[in-house]
């Protein structure tokens, strides 16, 4: 169960007869348990399109997109009820203005409940929970949407479709446009919602040195193509990753440079600052 | 949408291409006025034929012009029936071919034309030739209501299609062709900035009576810049609610209603928003409006407009001429 990609192509349709390839080719499978899952690749490799068809929200060109074992194909059937689908997988967007609508972040945050039929007192219920899972204060409830800091609306969107309990959720660039102590809080939010409640998470980012400390497994896109799926620690021990337009982590960069200037002997593959940190002071002390 | 090709650009090379917009747009207002003094339907017929031949020299895509014409179809056959409905002068047709005019309204031609119009929906969900599908009904309605005659009689009433109301629709259909046609040309020829230019250059001398056509042009051109924008915007606004349940296709109407919400809502926020940031990009470059302001791209007269100009003109005195005659 989960999700499984079987040679997925979509194509965007352009001007006439013409089309542009988004991904091609794509075969992969996401399990519904307990995956902690980095989308990677260079701007426009099709890491967005990939992420819409985890939901339905679009429909692949050819091949097979299985969602909680219902087919997603290009032929819409008309007894499959693709909304369910969506309850299932949760996609948070990438701009939190896209969705915020209603006058209060209660009612907000109850909009995606209330639409798969929830009456209004577990809505209101959830949406307690949902906003204390992305570490807001029950006070934010009262308040106006649209009067909160860019990160206090990207955690109140992410509140309304963890509101709609999903199996899997997906984030489109979850950490954009926040400061460098603002993605870490939420990606820590990420990996305690992930330890409670053993959901799969899959965020799309461009940010190597978050893929390298929060990630278990990293898909890597480029023109559409998946060219990687693995650990990052097996990512980032490949030399070439220029080629996927992807440049190393921080830490792995710093000890690299340390490592050949000054000829220490060093596990360069430390995938936190402390962990670095650690290594450097261990290769100091060494006689 | 993107069968809609009236207000589109689509860039290429030719003749028109290359023709100052303000001659343009002058030449097709003239064109049209010229179109609107003929009197009939040959004279139309010709007007058409010069239209066709003008586009197919200015090596226009004549396949985007007929694609263009494709959702005003529905108008086009409105104006051909009501012409026939409700002209009734000169010879009737019918009865000069000896087909029967005297149709028949009874329980069994109901019931048949009934089955007629069931056969026709089912058979036009699947098949491509809609249009012969329509013809073949309205043929077939015309002959049960006419050979149909047993059975109780409600009423009869008497059909008639009258060669001055074939001609008078042709005339019609032809004239708005043209038309379309030509404003076609124009805006498929003309970029989007450089019709703007032309409009604003022309309406100058409005200045007179206190219309700043600088103010206009700018208004129209930045609409036109997020008409796209704001389109792409929906969708992705779109695109967020539905992975939050919303169903824009189906669900009851109190559910729609919040659902559209959902849409609007978003959108006007994000449009004032973009509003606001053009305004303070254009205000940091330094721009107030109304002010002499140099051009990139200035607009010149050569000698295709000088041809251009002959042209309509050629057109508009023999419209003249044939409309005085």
């Amino acid at each position: 169960m989960g999700i499984q990609f079987t040679k997925v192509n979509y194509r965007y349709p352009g001007w006439g007869r013409e089309t542009y390839g988004a991904i091609a080719d794509v075969t992969l499978s996401i399990s519904a348990k307990d995956e902690f899952i980095a989308l990677v690749g260079h701007t426009g490799s099709g890491k967005s399109t990939l992420a819409q068809h985890m939901n339905a929200l679009m429909f692949p060109t050819s091949g097979t997109v299985e969602i909680f074992g219902i087919p997603v194909t290009a032929k819409r059937n008309k007894k499959t009820d693709y909304n369910s689908l969506r309850k299932r997988v949760g996609l948070v967007f990438q701009f939190p203005e896209y969705q915020l609508f209603e006058e209060t972040v209660e009612k907000d945050i109850m909009f995606g409940p209330r639409n798969f039929r929830i009456t209004e007192e577990d809505a209101r219920e959830m949406a307690k929970n949902a906003l204390k899972m992305v570490g807001l204060s029950e006070n934010y409830l009262r308040r106006n949407p649209f009067n909160l800091s860019g990160g206090e609306k990207k955690r109140v969107s992410i509140a309304g479709i963890l509101a709609m309990n999903p199996d899997v959720l997906v984030l489109d660039e979850p950490t954009s446009g926040l400061d460098p102590r603002g993605k870490h809080t939420l990606m820590e939010l990420f990996r305690s919602i992930r330890e409670e409640t053993g959901k799969t998470i899959i965020f799309i980012t461009h940010d190597m040195d978050l893929v390298y400390r929060y990630a278990d497994r990293v898909l890597v896109l480029e023109a559409g193509s998946l060219v990687f799926d693995g650990t990052p620690d097996k990512l980032f021990r490949d030399p070439d990753l220029e080629r996927w337009h992807l440049d190393y982590p921080a830490t792995l960069s710093v000890l690299d440079n340390v490592k050949k200037s000054l000829g220490w002997d060093l596990d360069i593959y430390q995938n936190t600052v402390g962990k670095a940190a650690d290594e450097l002071k261990r290769a100091v002390r060494r006689p | 949408m993107k069968n809609v090709v009236i207000g589109q650009y689509v860039p290429g090379k030719g003749f028109f291409y290359r023709i100052d917009p303000r001659t343009k747009i002058i030449a097709v207002v003239v064109l049209m006025v010229a179109v609107f003094l003929l009197e009939t339907v040959w004279q139309v017929l010709i007007g058409f034929a010069i239209a066709t031949l003008l586009v197919l020299a200015g090596n226009v895509p004549l396949g985007r012009i007929v694609r263009g014409l494709k959702p005003l179809y529905v108008l086009l056959l409105f104006t051909l029936f009501f012409n026939i409905a409700f002209n009734r002068t000169g010879v009737e047709l019918l009865s000069h071919y000896g087909l029967p005019t005297t149709m028949v309204l009874s329980p069994w031609t109901v019931v048949l034309m009934l089955a007629a119009t069931v056969a026709w929906r089912l058979l036009a969900s699947f098949k491509k030739a809609k249009l012969w599908l329509l013809l073949a009904w309205v043929i077939g309605l015309y002959f049960i209501m006419a050979k149909i005659s047993f059975g109780p009689v409600w009423s009869t009433w008497t059909l008639g299609i009258y060669d001055q109301g074939l001609v008078t629709s042709a005339f019609v259909l032809i004239r708005l062709l043209i038309i379309i046609a030509l404003s076609t040309v124009l805006t498929l020829t003309t970029k989007p900035t450089d019709l703007t230019q032309g409009i604003e250059s022309l309406m100058r001398p409005l200045k007179i009576i206190g219309i700043r056509s600088e103010e206009f042009a700018l208004i129209i051109s930045i609409s036109l810049r997020y008409i796209p924008t704001i389109l792409d915007e929906a969708n992705k606004i779109m695109a967020a609610q539905a992975s939050r349940g919303a169903d824009f296709a189906q669900g009851k109407l109190k559910d729609k209603v919040v659902q559209v919400i959902s849409l609007l809502v978003p959108m006007f926020i994000i449009a004032f928003k973009r509003s606001e940031d053009l305004a303070d990009a254009m205000e940091s470059r330094n721009f107030v409006p109304g002010k002499p302001r140099t051009r990139i791209h200035e607009l010149r007269f050569n000698y295709r407009d000088l041809l251009t100009g002959f042209v309509t003109a050629a057109c508009l005195a023999a419209s003249i001429l044939v409309r005085v005659l």
